[in-house]
């Protein structure tokens, strides 16, 4: 079976990031770029897969050219070819679901593990759109697959409790937090990556314009939180609430 | 100008002792790592975070298995192969790299002295010197982490003063009978493997010697002020039966295997210092920020202030050295074939070359654990003399990295006596100064040869002085240079930290100088430097704070 799992670069989850001062993006200057963590959580999920029975991983990224530094920690993780769709254009959750589309039909896999959300913008869209635009079942937020006889099962925790789903392959599945624990890289997967195929591929070879509907007026970073005050009491704490207005009468 | 003598065919600047003639060319900076070897650094960063940090407690108490289990993750991760040639099962890896992933091991002393000890000196021996069959026999077992190592120089009786063991080796009809005990043996409970160094009637010869074989054993832990996690013990030799295979390199040649393993071993305690280091500006950082005192953050006080800047600027310095010294390393290493039958000479003269500095680099990175530890306590306040803060616990381990791999008194004769007796310091009687730490080091070496001549090797305090003297230049030309390659933010805060250590330097150059010259009669000479007034504290602490510790991995 082929899987394949798309992986966006995004600014390392720990990193302070800053506001460029003319408010038209992040200060990328000092920022390291990781894998999005629920992507690196589908990349484990799909070699774990592959170490178990007879499968090809695929891993795609969608960027500019330093996005093969992610594919190739992501091949050093035990995915076995990778796939850079160059481009330079801002998109969105749908003008990147478009550009899966096309490698999806190009590759023709059995399954897509993706992360639910990529933590630079929390979107949480593109999987579902992908689903929706190649008319293939979803199962999102998985914190369990099994591999069945043609199927999938995904479990998933929701408020309620732990939801069991089961989809025909191919199928789209998106992965929670505790879906798995990612393994350190070792360092001999390091070296052999460096002679696993990354395919390059234009955005125009694939047959598809870069879309991008939402548009960023400004970003500015979030006010600097005020120091707080300890009340003594309840009647203090309504007391107080009303006079900022939080509460009313 | 004169140049040293050049054994390895090595180009200008990625010599040995090439510092000294003001040679700065091909400089090697962490920040010229790949984004491969970035990745595997990384790897080893969050290994030591996620695996080692949690359990320091448990490592202390010995826990049964903890260690071992530890060590073994790390070498299925491929720590331990890092070096060793593919040709012998190894990565290939460079020694920079292979050093800089175990610097970020490092960060909890016992763990660093286990898997140091471990991945280098109890293995290095092996590489470079030993035979095929030898290779064959023992490497797999310790690159895999199935067994672990060890090495056993010192003895009761000798310590800095190595050549002077007394273990015996005597002949026998298929090999050699051992008799004498090894003391301050580093993972002496867990070891299969021992490199032991003996003494036949050609001289000291080396062993690999096997925990099982008959005769060996290892004598009760040592209760030692820090490092507790870490296994030290005797190993006893009575009559221990070893085959003649086992010899490595020559019989009566075994200095040349234990100091040759000492200079790499030294060139990699400089990262086994930074490791803690690096921890300890880590918890200052974020205690700083935390605690206050009249009413503010007691990280916006200017003492504060400025001692976390001098540590970022000497760890900065020690950096700068370590990664300077390991572009020389590998130039000289990658001159040798490893399939050649006379590898073991060319590897010994490789790994004479970085002699000076792997000297030097030790005693300036244990002395700059020696201030971040002192001073991350100090930071904490009562608090850091208790052990519910994790300072008191590097404090404690930092202590003997002054002492192992040479003391640091040792290391700094040793460098004072071997640029005598190379005749360097005549060679630097007719060079030029390329600057003002240069030149007051060069006035220093003239007036202390022109009054001395060879016989400074037998004044200590005019030898540990030169010593420190060419230490500082190393360090203040190191900083220089690479933060000038340095791009972005770890560009300014590396000039930043530069400048400073060229400030503090300055202090300590000119003192030394000042005291060479009284010493030689030549009390008038002008000692003083040019300093920025401490202009650089605010920035680099300012860095510090803002990364919660050390900014550059």
């Amino acid at each position: 079976m082929k899987i394949l799992v798309p992986v966006k670069r995004v600014p390392d989850p720990y990193a302070k990031v800053s506001v460029l001062p003319d408010g038209s993006g992040l200060d990328t200057t000092a920022i390291k770029f990781e894998i999005n963590p629920f992507d690196e959580i589908a990349v484990e999920e799909a070699v774990r897969i592959s170490e178990q029975r007879e499968a090809e991983v695929v891993v795609v990224s969608i960027g500019k050219p330093e996005c093969e530094e992610q594919l190739r920690k992501a091949l050093a993780i035990g995915a076995h070819r990778g796939i850079l769709v160059e481009t330079e254009a801002n998109l969105d959750s749908l003008g990147v679901a478009k550009i899966l589309k096309k490698v999806f039909e190009k590759e023709s896999p059995d399954l897509v593990i993706m992360g639910k959300q990529a933590i630079d913008d929390d979107a949480n869209q593109a999987g579902q759109m992908l689903a929706a635009l190649l008319d293939l079942p979803q199962m999102t937020f998985a914190a369990k697959v099994e591999l069945l006889d043609g199927k999938a099962r995904v479990t998933r925790e929701t408020d309620a409790g732990q939801e069991t789903l089961e989809a025909p392959m191919p199928c789209i599945i998106t992965t929670d937090l505790r879906l798995n624990e990612p393994r350190y890289v070792a360092l001999p997967g390091i070296i052999k990556a460096r002679s696993k195929p990354i395919e390059k591929i234009p955005l125009a070879d694939l047959g598809v314009e870069p879309e991008c509907r939402v548009h960023t007026l400004k970003l500015r970073p979030p006010a600097p939180r005020q120091a707080g005050r300890r009340v003594e009491s309840v009647d203090e704490l309504i007391a107080a609430l009303k006079e900022k207005g939080v509460l009313n009468g | 100008m004169s140049a040293m003598p050049d054994p390895t065919g090595a180009t200008q600047g990625l010599r040995g002792g090439a510092f000294l003639f003001g040679e700065t060319e091909d400089l090697f900076s962490p920040e010229q790592f790949d984004a491969d070897s970035r990745l595997m650094v990384e790897t080893a960063y969050s290994f030591c975070k996620k695996e080692v940090l949690p359990v320091l407690d448990r490592l202390d108490a010995q826990e049964d298995g903890l260690m071992e289990s530890l060590v073994r993750k790390a070498c299925e991760l491929g720590f331990a192969a890092c070096e060793a040639p593919e040709r012998c099962g190894g990565l290939g890896l460079t020694k920079s790299l292979a050093t800089r992933i175990l610097e970020a091991l490092s960060l909890n002393g016992s763990f660093s002295t286990t898997f140091g000890v471990h991945a280098g000196i109890a293995q290095s021996p092996i590489v470079l010197f030993g035979s095929d069959a030898l290779r064959e026999k023992y490497l797999p077992h310790l690159l895999s982490g199935e067994w672990m190592g060890a090495y056993a120089l010192s003895e009761p009786n000798s310590g800095s003063d190595a050549l002077s063991l007394q273990t015996k080796a005597e002949r026998t009809a298929d090999g050699y009978r051992l008799t004498g005990t090894k003391m301050w043996i580093s993972n002496a409970k867990w070891a299969q493997t021992f490199i032991v160094f003996a003494r036949t009637n050609e001289g000291v010869t080396a062993f690999v010697v096997e925990r099982s074989f008959p005769g060996v054993t290892v004598g009760p832990e040592e209760h030692k002020m820090g490092l507790k996690g870490s296994s030290t013990a005797r190993l006893e030799l009575e009559g221990a039966l070893v085959p003649e295979e086992n010899l490595l390199y020559v019989e009566g040649e075994g200095h040349r295997v234990a100091f040759n393993a000492l200079n790499l071993g030294r060139f990699k305690l400089a990262a086994m210092a930074l490791g803690p280091a690096r921890a300890a500006l880590h918890h200052a950082a974020q205690y700083a920020k935390q605690r206050k005192q009249f009413g503010r953050p007691i990280s916006e006080f200017g003492l504060i202030r400025e001692k976390l800047a001098r540590c970022a600027a000497m760890f900065y310095a020690a950096e700068s050295m370590l990664y300077r010294t390991g572009g020389i390393v590998d130039h000289a290493f990658q001159q040798v074939d490893d399939a050649a039958p006379d590898r073991a000479e060319k590897y010994r003269r490789a790994a004479e070359e970085c002699a000076i500095e792997a000297s030097i680099g030790k005693v300036f990175a244990t002395e700059t654990l020696a201030l971040c530890a002192d001073e991350a306590l100090q930071i904490h306040g009562g608090y850091g003399f208790t052990e519910e803060f994790p300072v008191a616990r590097i404090y404690r381990d930092a202590r003997v990295t002054r002492i192992y791999e040479g003391t640091n008194e040792i290391n700094r004769i040793f460098v004072a006596t071997r640029l005598t007796k190379k005749g360097v310091f005549q060679q630097l009687l007719d060079c030029e100064a390329t600057d003002e730490c240069h030149d007051l080091f060069l006035r220093s070496v003239r007036a202390a040869w022109e009054t001395m001549g060879e016989n400074l090797i037998s004044d200590q305090q005019i030898c540990a002085r030169l010593s420190d003297m060419a230490m500082n230049l190393y360090a203040v030309q190191s900083a220089a240079v690479r933060a000038t390659q340095a791009t972005g933010p770890q560009g300014e805060f590396g000039r930043a930290c530069a400048a400073l250590w060229r400030e503090q330097a300055g202090v300590a150059l000119a003192a030394a100088a000042a005291e060479v010259f009284g010493r030689c009669g030549k009390a008038g000479e002008p000692v003083s430097l040019s300093s920025s007034g401490g202009k650089d504290v605010d920035a680099i602490a300012t860095a510090v704070l803002e990364s919660d510790g050390y900014p550059i991995l």
